[in-house]
């Protein structure tokens, strides 16, 4: 290359400037058709070099005139032909960034999608697979991350260790732009940032870009929704919407803003300051916002319970993120969009608060009076212990976000409204732990109040019995719940329903066996044969009907397990059977020695045997109680 | 009370009412004391505001805001913070959760919450007007610098021709909100000649006319803020004068100003389909608290239809200048011959000059101003979670289970 000699005194006509301007002015596109219709870097490398040249001579010239010759005509010459180039050099920067704005490929978006999906896909159901997949996604995306940061990727290993579910990063860059059109796109920003054209060079990479990312949000299927429509939406609609933000802000994070950091970065390496930065903010800046909005509304969306575990999804797919979006956010202009994730993320901590405290108010507060028929397990009760053991599911998220005990004791001492909970004996329980035993206080103790309902005091035992039995059951299923609720509470809880059984034993069958007692059958003085036999045959008839009542009415009755149905039948077997087949044996004699005996003994022991086996069935006795053997 | 009042004294004051509240019982003299006291607060301030020298004196003093400047919008966010801290204080601290489930509360509080999500998506939409606002300064920042250098040669004169044509467009586009797609466009900066109709490129021409939204509305397509606020005023009701209104006083107070200030911000920045805002809605112009607020709601008002006829950008007051600096600007680079016309040249200077100061006035004020409205975002959903828990505490919510 030739130096600029002359440019100065010559007025612009030295050979080196007149050359380059000559090859600027035939690409001055507002001149020539031929100009306009052909672009530069689409055709010969080596005219992309003549002109680039060209362009670097006009420069030179530039730098020398102004000091020179300022505010000469030769400036203005210079002046002139710089801004030729300049708006040629921002058509043709223009036309390389979109010929290459294709979207992300919608297959790259799949399989990346389901790819870093698949570690943190938890339903309540996949819930215990959960913690098995996130070591996978680290080895296969350690090819990919980025090695130059190894002391967060060592942060991130040992945190996987404390809490699986969280996975490592997953950052996986993708060229945007093949590597020659990013060289092009270089040596045309190198250019135009040293012609102070900086903001246009900005102005047109952001234009083209955001475009670009615009296309990826559509196919991504990220909706723009505002704040008012989803406080409109439907839970069941907001739950499908969820769970594609996830799938959706994963790939946005990971791979669509990774990415155009990363292209920002190569194209205006080491071009002036934090340019790659001011680009990559004004391409993605708007995009982040409009992603991040939708999380932002649910987080703030109206309390109820059926949101926790949606909301905890996102929670932890966020928590997830968070490094990331520190990574690709970096930057300090990208406070606003860093800070905000963190605020979503504290707020969907703080909803999941709300919404504990909100059921275990709508727990206390379940205001159904009717009782369920037969005393079987109340809705309420599978719905709260579902909800529960949902809980214990997000155990590892909840744990860390349930910071206080449940307001009880104290606050509401006193009241007849609220159960008393004796935390003393609960000593080293987790507060979640002990907001899950605080459930189970308020559910039985509102449950209590539904079995004042019964008019028989038996079946309100027998409910009782049915629903903490069904509590003791769902805790022992669920391996998470156990180890939180603890034995010592469990015990308790056992207890509770052994001491129901017995009450309904005793509310049901003491009055029933006190027939079956020697006193007042024997005539006054004469020990051996003074049985008064119309005491007896009273006796046998009471017995009788007593028994056939028990059984009409409760053998309507239901308890569904049927272990516990089995045992309450021995129990009662245990106790009704040796009675009566000893009162059999001292007064059979008696009434059979008399006219009509079957009118009073009608049931063999075997009868009864058989009969109670039809209790707590929860269908009424087809036939009535017979003498079935004989 | 005077009327400049500086934020210290008044957290002050909040604290004081603390411990006031706390010690007495909160009885009917108490709560009217308050409501006195919160009203007169509401007036200081709005007059303070109202007191800000009108925009066409601009050049009175430096530390002066003129109205709907993007430094007067910022005190106009603060006021908006400071009454919505006293509110909550009058709302809140004190007071019997049972009366929130009672009327008028029962009924009232549900509205403010409907309102307040309304002004959640304003908020989000108004911050992404500023960022149209920062995109409109960095196209007259490249107008400035090509215009600072004199003599003004051609290249310098087509580079400031090429920024400012594509400002105006931009302004032209941010204000076209009947378009049908109601989307902003992002202002594109124009080829440096016609359309190209090369047959080489058709593949890639495509791309070019594929629409380039704007890089910030992050609400929805139908989304429109003139409904928005419309909608805000719809149950926003005086109390009746001679009931005892206690405390839906205050409640409407608030929902006043709440309305005001995010139809001002609306009115001021560049927002999605602001068509059919209303210039005008109901004040009790007889209180005295509303009275500084009724002047500038009618002010802005006036401001707002002699923009629907003239069809210029947004109110607020930089964008309006930087629209006829540009627009006078393009006219003076259309007829400019080198080297130009001496006292042609001063004049422009002085334009020059003047578009920078109004850069640099955005440059300064965008991004605080861009931090309040989160700010504001923030308080206002904090706030609904704040009343939320006390019905939470009142018993109230009893949502069924199953």
């Amino acid at each position: 290359m030739e130096p600029p000699e002359n440019s100065s005194t010559a007025g612009g006509g030295g050979g080196g400037f007149e050359d380059a301007k000559k090859i600027i002015l035939r690409w001055d596109s507002s001149a020539s058709e031929e100009a306009r219709d052909k672009m530069i870097f689409n055709g010969d490398r080596q005219e992309v070099d003549r002109y680039l040249q060209a362009v670097d001579e006009i420069q030179k010239s530039l730098s020398s005139t102004s000091i020179s010759d300022a505010g000469g005509e030769d400036q203005e010459k210079v002046n002139s032909a710089i801004q030729i180039a300049m708006a040629r050099l921002e058509d043709e920067f223009r036309n390389i960034l979109l010929t290459h704005t294709s979207p992300l490929e919608e297959d790259a978006l799949n399989t990346a999608a389901d790819y870093s999906s698949s570690s943190s896909h938890y339903s309540s159901a996949a819930a215990a697979e959960r913690t098995g997949n996130e070591f996978d996604d680290e080895d296969n995306e350690s090819t990919t991350l980025d090695l130059t940061d190894p002391i967060r990727r060592a942060d991130s290993s040992s945190g996987s260790t404390v809490s699986s579910y969280r996975s490592t990063s997953s950052i996986r860059e993708i060229d945007l732009i093949p590597a020659e059109a990013v060289s092009d796109l270089q040596s045309i920003a190198r250019r135009m940032v040293s012609s102070g054209y900086l903001r246009e060079c900005i102005q047109v990479y952001g234009s083209v870009r955001k475009s670009a990312v615009d296309a990826s949000f559509r196919r991504l299927g990220i909706e723009k929704l505002s704040i008012g429509d989803i406080q409109r939406l439907e839970w069941d609609a907001l739950e499908t919407k969820i769970r594609r933000w996830i799938r959706a802000a994963r790939v946005c994070v990971r791979i669509l803003f990774a990415s155009e950091k990363k292209l920002c970065e190569e194209i205006f390496y080491g071009i002036g300051t934090a340019i790659d930065d001011a680009c990559f903010m004004e391409t993605v800046k708007g995009p982040a916002i409009q992603l991040f909005n939708f999380a932002e509304a649910i987080s703030i969306s109206r309390r109820s319970p059926e949101k926790m575990f949606k909301i905890l999804d996102l929670h932890d797919a966020l928590m997830d993120l968070l490094p990331d979006i520190e990574v690709v956010f970096e930057s300090k202009s990208a406070d606003s969009i860093r800070v905000q994730a963190a605020e979503i993320l504290s707020r969907l901590a703080e909803a999941a608060r709300g919404i504990l405290s909100e059921f275990e108010n709508a727990v206390l507060r379940e205001p159904s009076r009717v009782p369920v028929p037969g005393g079987t397990i109340h809705p309420l009760t599978r719905y709260v212990m579902n909800y529960i053991s949902l809980i214990s599911d997000y155990k590892q998220t909840l744990i860390e976000l349930i910071m206080s005990k449940p307001s009880t004791g104290s606050r509401y001492s006193g009241d007849p409204t609220t159960p008393d909970m004796e935390f003393a004996e609960l000593e080293g329980k987790t507060p979640l732990a002990l907001h899950l035993i605080w459930i189970i206080v308020i559910l039985q103790f509102n449950l209590d109040g539904k079995s004042k309902h019964y008019k028989d005091a038996a079946l309100a035992h027998l409910f009782m019995m049915n629903n903490v039995h069904y509590i003791v059951q769902k805790v022992k299923g669920s391996p998470e719940l156990r180890e939180m609720i603890g034995d010592d509470y469990l015990r308790k809880l056992t207890g509770k329903f052994r001491q129901s059984a017995t009450s309904y034993q005793r509310a049901t069958w003491v009055s029933v066996l006190y027939c079956l007692r020697d006193e007042g059958l024997h005539v006054s003085g004469s020990f051996s044969s003074g049985v008064s036999k119309s005491a007896l045959r009273e006796r046998f008839k009471t017995f009788n009907a007593m028994f056939e009542e028990v059984h009409r009415t409760q053998a309507t009755w239901l308890i569904p397990d049927s272990q516990l149905r089995e045992e309450l039948r021995i129990s009662i077997s245990e106790k009704l059977i040796p009675a009566y087949r000893s009162f059999l044996g001292r007064f059979r004699s008696h009434i059979e020695s008399g006219r009509h005996p079957e009118n009073y003994i009608k049931y063999s022991v075997e009868d009864l045997e058989s009969a109670v086996l039809d209790f707590f069935e929860g269908c009424p006795v087809s036939q009535h109680l017979r003498r079935r053997s004989q | 009370m005077p009327a400049t009042e500086n934020q210290p004294s008044f957290l002050g004051r909040i604290s004081i009412r603390r411990n006031q509240v706390s010690a007495m019982d909160m009885n009917h003299e108490q709560e009217l004391e308050d409501l006195e006291l919160f009203q007169r607060h509401v007036a200081d301030r709005f007059v303070e505001l109202s007191s800000s020298p009108q925009s066409d004196h601009h050049h009175q003093q430096q530390s002066s805001e003129p109205l709907l400047s993007v430094g007067w919008l910022r005190k106009l966010v603060d006021v908006f913070l400071c009454c919505e801290a006293e509110f909550k204080a009058v709302l809140i601290m004190g007071r019997d959760p049972s009366q929130i489930t009672k009327p008028p509360l029962d009924k009232l509080l549900p509205e403010l919450h409907e309102r307040a999500v309304k002004a959640l998506d304003i908020c989000n939409a108004v911050s992404g007007g500023v960022d149209s606002v920062r995109q409109c300064q960095k196209l007259a920042e490249i107008a400035v610098s090509a215009l600072e250098q004199k003599p003004y040669g051609d290249g310098q004169i087509k580079r400031a021709k090429r920024a400012l044509s594509c400002l105006l467009t931009a302004l032209a586009i941010e204000d076209k909100e009947s378009s049908h797609n109601h989307h902003h466009k992002y202002p594109e900066r124009a080829w440096s000649f016609g359309k190209r109709g090369g047959n080489s490129h058709a593949g890639k021409d495509r791309a070019v006319v594929v629409p380039f939204r704007s890089l910030t509305m992050v609400v929805a397509k139908n989304w429109s803020a003139a409904k928005q606020i419309q909608a805000m005023c719809n149950n926003l009701v005086a109390p009746r004068g001679g009931e005892p209104t206690g405390v839906a006083s205050p409640v409407y107070m608030m929902g006043a100003v709440m309305v005001f200030v995010m139809w001002a911000l609306v009115a001021a920045i560049p927002c999605q389909e602001r068509n059919g805002l209303p210039t005008h809605f109901q004040m009790p112009r007889q209180t005295v608290w509303a009275q500084s607020l009724v002047g500038l709601q009618e002010k802005i008002g006036e401001e707002w239809k002699k923009k629907e006829k003239k069809g210029c950008a947004g109110l607020l007051e930089e964008m309006q200048r930087m629209e006829k600096l540009a627009q006078s600007l393009i006219e003076f680079a259309d007829g400019y011959q080198f080297p130009g016309e001496e006292g042609k040249v001063d004049e422009v200077a002085a334009q020059v000059e003047e578009l920078a100061e109004i850069c640099r006035r955005l440059e300064e004020g965008l991004v605080p101003l861009q931090l309040q409205i989160r700010e504001v975002f923030h308080r206002i959903v904090r706030s609904r979670t704040e009343v939320l828990d006390l019905l939470e505490n009142a018993g109230k919510v009893t949502p069924t289970i199953g």
